[in-house]
């Protein structure tokens, strides 16, 4: 990357057309003075004309050398692009499975449009994809392609229709901007308060920490001038004044479920004047909290769609770019073995990913190394190891089964289907 | 054995997919400099040529006014060049700052301690708006792609001037039927074409040119013989096909002969003997007359532009999110049960990428992850109707929806199925995963 970037300065610093054009000015000044002359002394034409070739011929050599700086310098800069790329195979067609779903692809891209606040460009976008649809390619896994199209009702999920969607986003983003700019709680506030009873039921506390957010904030609101003196105790007052009425009047509901946090906050305001230095200030300086709030309030907000809280697109991409390197390296290695892998249904190479990338539990057989799926389950023993039915299977004799892992052996009937 | 999980960045890996990124705009420049280095050649030879002749004249003593106007003319040719230059310049500069805003980009990832740094998601959320503005592009949806780029800002890091003149070409083969723009196109690339052995386009190119001459020689033939038909004269028009049909010669001749198989001049040559015709098609000529040559020259195009390019023919966008669908995508993703780890049933989870609804369907024929090791949840128990959770989980889940003590709820069970999906406390097993 330095050599790139040294090349590239000397690209923009001098290696490039700027003296050819101050050359070509020179020649004119050439031309033209002899020009001039020819206005007050017009029989000197032929000597002048005569001597001016010589010059004039210099000039224009020194524009064509102008070029040979730049000229060195791109092939330098295209040297040090090889250097940087050496080796590396470029994706092909073979790598693409997905040209033979173009809408599915664009609904994609249009509900991720969506979901970051991109409104304008969405619309744009559903505009030129609905009227001029992409045309399908067949790829590996869908040699014969047949695509619908993109309507805008393909823009919905099983439970929302496109415009819902739309606006659900709207609502979220709209929300997150005066959470996130302005540090108003009260939008994100009133939608906890009216989904209440499914955020309960999901074990969610986003509306008591949206309250207790609300709390801090009116608490330090006044305290934050703590450190000099006002001459108006009263605003002094005013914040924690607030902040006590807003912890009555907001946190009664919570009293069950929040008792030890609430009895904390409160406890705080003993140490009004000096929360920084108190045992409560990781409550009340941390900045953080407002991060995290955003954080939850999306994903709760998401679920309750039915939807995943981070752009699946985002996601899938940046695992994509993880994982493609392995595959090309993979392929070229199976290209020179003249091999293929045998299952299409599995990737023949693990691609390590950040534990943040495991969404799913997976269950791999100890016995057969499979990955458990529908037709080939994960079945625990009466001992309670799990092996896969097809295992399972295999290793049984006259109805019974020898657990691989301890003594045990029990019916097969016994055996019970588990999901992780 | 394979690290399950890895949060090691290696930029020098990372980097691969977006070479592209570095080499169309060193491309535009390199494209740049021999559009310069060619118009400074060419003029200086004629600017030579006129200031000897204008000296030549004047020593001949003609009137010193012819000296003054062939002096103007030089100064005027050598204006222009300047002129030129001047706009080359301003390409360049475009180009060269195209190439450093990406190479800074680019070196960021150097920056970057691991997968996981916040800057990475950051820098990754950028690489997808430029993907996404690739693949727009591509699609035609000019509109969107500037729209987005504008609001990402990253007008620097995506080729909208490339893709845009590329599909105006293509658009001018596949709708107009029209090879100009194309012609013209390949002689200005001609010597870059020919490194990279793009020859063929503009040999298809002549090709459908000499076609187009001889369909209309056969038309103009046919309007005569029904005109002679009707009114039993006209001489003209027979004189017009028949020039037609010279002019498609020697068209061939200049430009078809010199290459092309044996086998396909001898098609080229009996398209003269064999009018097209619709009803009846006879090969080998009817596919020379096809009108789906036209989609192929487009596709043609495109490709030899793409790799002129250095851009890959199929956009990143589509090979990398096919990489990550299958890189996420496990069995339980398309199975009927729903998942225990992962779903949207309650605060604890979330809902896997590949599970929602934007994906779903795109994964569906995608490959699934390799792994060669279970990997669940820490202390795993069961429940008696076989669902397995994380125990600390399944506690906290259970504590914050309020379940009386001695109790144990499913978080997938229904929600007001109290009955099903609660169990005792005792009921709750520990299960072994090997």
């Amino acid at each position: 990357m330095d050599d790139l970037k040294q090349q590239i300065e000397l690209l923009e610093s001098g290696a490039n057309l700027s003296d050819t054009i101050s050359d070509v000015q020179k020649a004119i000044d050439l031309v033209a003075a002899v020009r001039n002359k020819l206005d007050t002394d017009p029989e000197t034409a032929p000597v002048a004309l005569a001597r001016l070739q010589r010059p004039f011929k210099e000039a224009m050599d020194r524009v064509q050398n102008d070029l040979k700086p730049a000229y060195k310098a791109l092939g330098k800069y295209s040297k040090a692009l090889d250097k940087t790329f050496k080796d590396k195979p470029l994706p092909t067609a073979e790598d693409d499975a997905l040209s033979s779903h173009p809408s599915l692809i664009n609904r994609a891209i249009a509900m991720h449009l969506l979901r970051e606040g991109e409104f304008d460009v969405a619309s744009t976008f559903l505009k030129e994809a609905t009227s001029h649809p992409t045309h399908a390619e067949p790829t590996p896994g869908t040699p014969n392609p047949h695509d619908e199209g993109l309507s805008e009702q393909d823009l919905g999920t099983d439970k929302l229709s496109p415009q819902e969607l739309q606006a659900h986003f709207q609502s979220l983003y709209n929300m997150l901007h005066e959470l996130r700019t302005n540090r108003n709680l009260e939008p994100a506030i009133a939608w906890a308060k009216s989904q209440s009873q499914l955020l309960e039921l999901r074990g969610s506390n986003l509306e008591f920490e949206l309250h207790q957010l609300r709390f801090i904030s009116l608490f330090t609101s006044k305290s934050a001038q703590d450190d000099y003196m006002t001459d108006d105790p009263e605003s002094e007052m005013d914040g924690l004044l607030r902040a006590w009425a807003y912890a009555r009047s907001a946190f009664g509901p919570f009293q069950k479920r929040h008792a030890a946090a609430i009895q904390q906050l409160m406890g705080a305001m003993a140490f009004a004047f000096g929360v920084s230095d108190s045992p409560y200030k990781r409550y009340f300086h941390n900045n953080a909290a407002w991060n995290d709030v955003a954080a939850s309030f999306t994903r709760e907000y998401c679920s309750l769609l039915g939807l995943s809280a981070d752009s699946p697109l985002y996601v899938a991409t940046t695992a994509g770019t993880i994982a493609l390197p392995h595959l090309l390296k993979m392929q070229n290695i199976m290209r020179q073995k003249n091999a293929e892998w045998t299952t299409q249904e599995e990737l023949p190479v693990e691609i390590p990913l950040p534990p943040s990338y495991h969404f799913h539990s997976i269950f791999v057989c100890p016995v057969t190394k499979a990955q458990s799926t529908d037709e080939n389950p994960p079945m625990m023993l009466p001992c309670r190891h799990v092996i896969s039915r097809e295992a399972m299977e295999r290793i049984s004799r006259g109805g019974r089964v020898k657990c691989p892992y301890c003594p045990m052996e029990s019916p097969v009937k016994d055996a019970k289907k588990v999901v992780f | 054995m394979v690290e399950l999980t890895s949060i090691e960045l290696n930029p020098d890996t990372h980097i691969l997919l977006d070479q592209p990124l570095l080499r169309t705009p060193y491309n535009l420049s390199r494209q740049t400099f021999k559009a310069a280095q060619r118009l400074i050649e060419h003029q200086t030879h004629i600017l030579l040529k006129d200031i000897s002749v204008a000296a030549q004249s004047a020593s001949a003593s003609a009137s010193p006014s012819k000296s003054i106007s062939d002096l103007d003319s030089i100064l005027a040719k050598l204006h222009t060049l300047q002129r030129k230059l001047s706009t080359l310049h301003e390409d360049e500069k475009r180009h060269i700052q195209a190439s450093k805003s990406r190479i800074s980009h680019l070196s960021e990832l150097y920056n970057m301690q691991s997968l996981v740094d916040v800057k990475y998601d950051a820098w990754s959320r950028t690489r997808l708006s430029r993907l996404l503005v690739d693949y727009l592009l591509r699609q035609g949806y000019f509109e969107s792609a500037k729209a987005l780029a504008g609001r990402k800002g990253i007008e620097e890091l995506v080729d909208v001037e490339a893709f845009m003149g590329a599909l105006r070409i293509e658009k001018s083969l596949r709708e107009g039927r029209d090879t100009r723009e194309a012609l013209a196109w390949c002689k200005e690339n001609a010597q870059l074409l020919k490194k990279v052995g793009g020859e063929g386009l503009e040999y298809q190119l002549r090709l459908q040119q000499y076609v187009e001459l001889v369909r209309q020689g056969h038309e103009m033939a046919r309007e005569r013989m029904r005109d002679e038909f009707e009114f039993e004269e006209e001489e003209e028009g027979e004189g017009e096909a028949e020039a037609k049909f010279v002019e498609a010669r020697a068209y061939a001749r200049r430009f078809l002969v010199g290459n092309g198989d044996l086998d396909l001049l001898g098609r080229v040559a009996g398209l003269l003997a064999y009018r097209p015709d619709p009803e009846r098609p006879t090969e080998p000529y009817a596919s020379l007359y096809s009108d789906a040559r036209w989609a192929f020259l487009a596709g043609l195009f495109l490709q030899t532009h793409h790799n002129l390019y250095s851009l890959p023919p199929r956009p990143l966008l589509h090979s990398v999110l096919s990489a990550g669908l299958s890189a996420l995508k496990t069995p339980s993703c398309h199975s009927k049960i729903a998942s225990s780890s992962a779903n949207s049933a309650s605060s604890t989870t979330t809902v896997c990428p590949i599970c929602s609804t934007e994906l779903n369907e795109l994964a569906r024929n995608v490959p699934y992850a390799q792994h060669r090791q279970s990997v669940v949840e820490d202390d795993p128990v069961v429940l008696p109707n076989g669902r397995i959770y994380g125990r600390r989980r399944l506690e906290e889940w259970n504590e914050k929806t309020g379940t009386a003590a001695g109790w144990v709820r499913d978080p997938m069970g229904d929600p007001l199925g109290w009955d099903e999906s609660t169990f005792k406390a005792s009921e709750v097993e520990k299960v072994f995963i090997m």
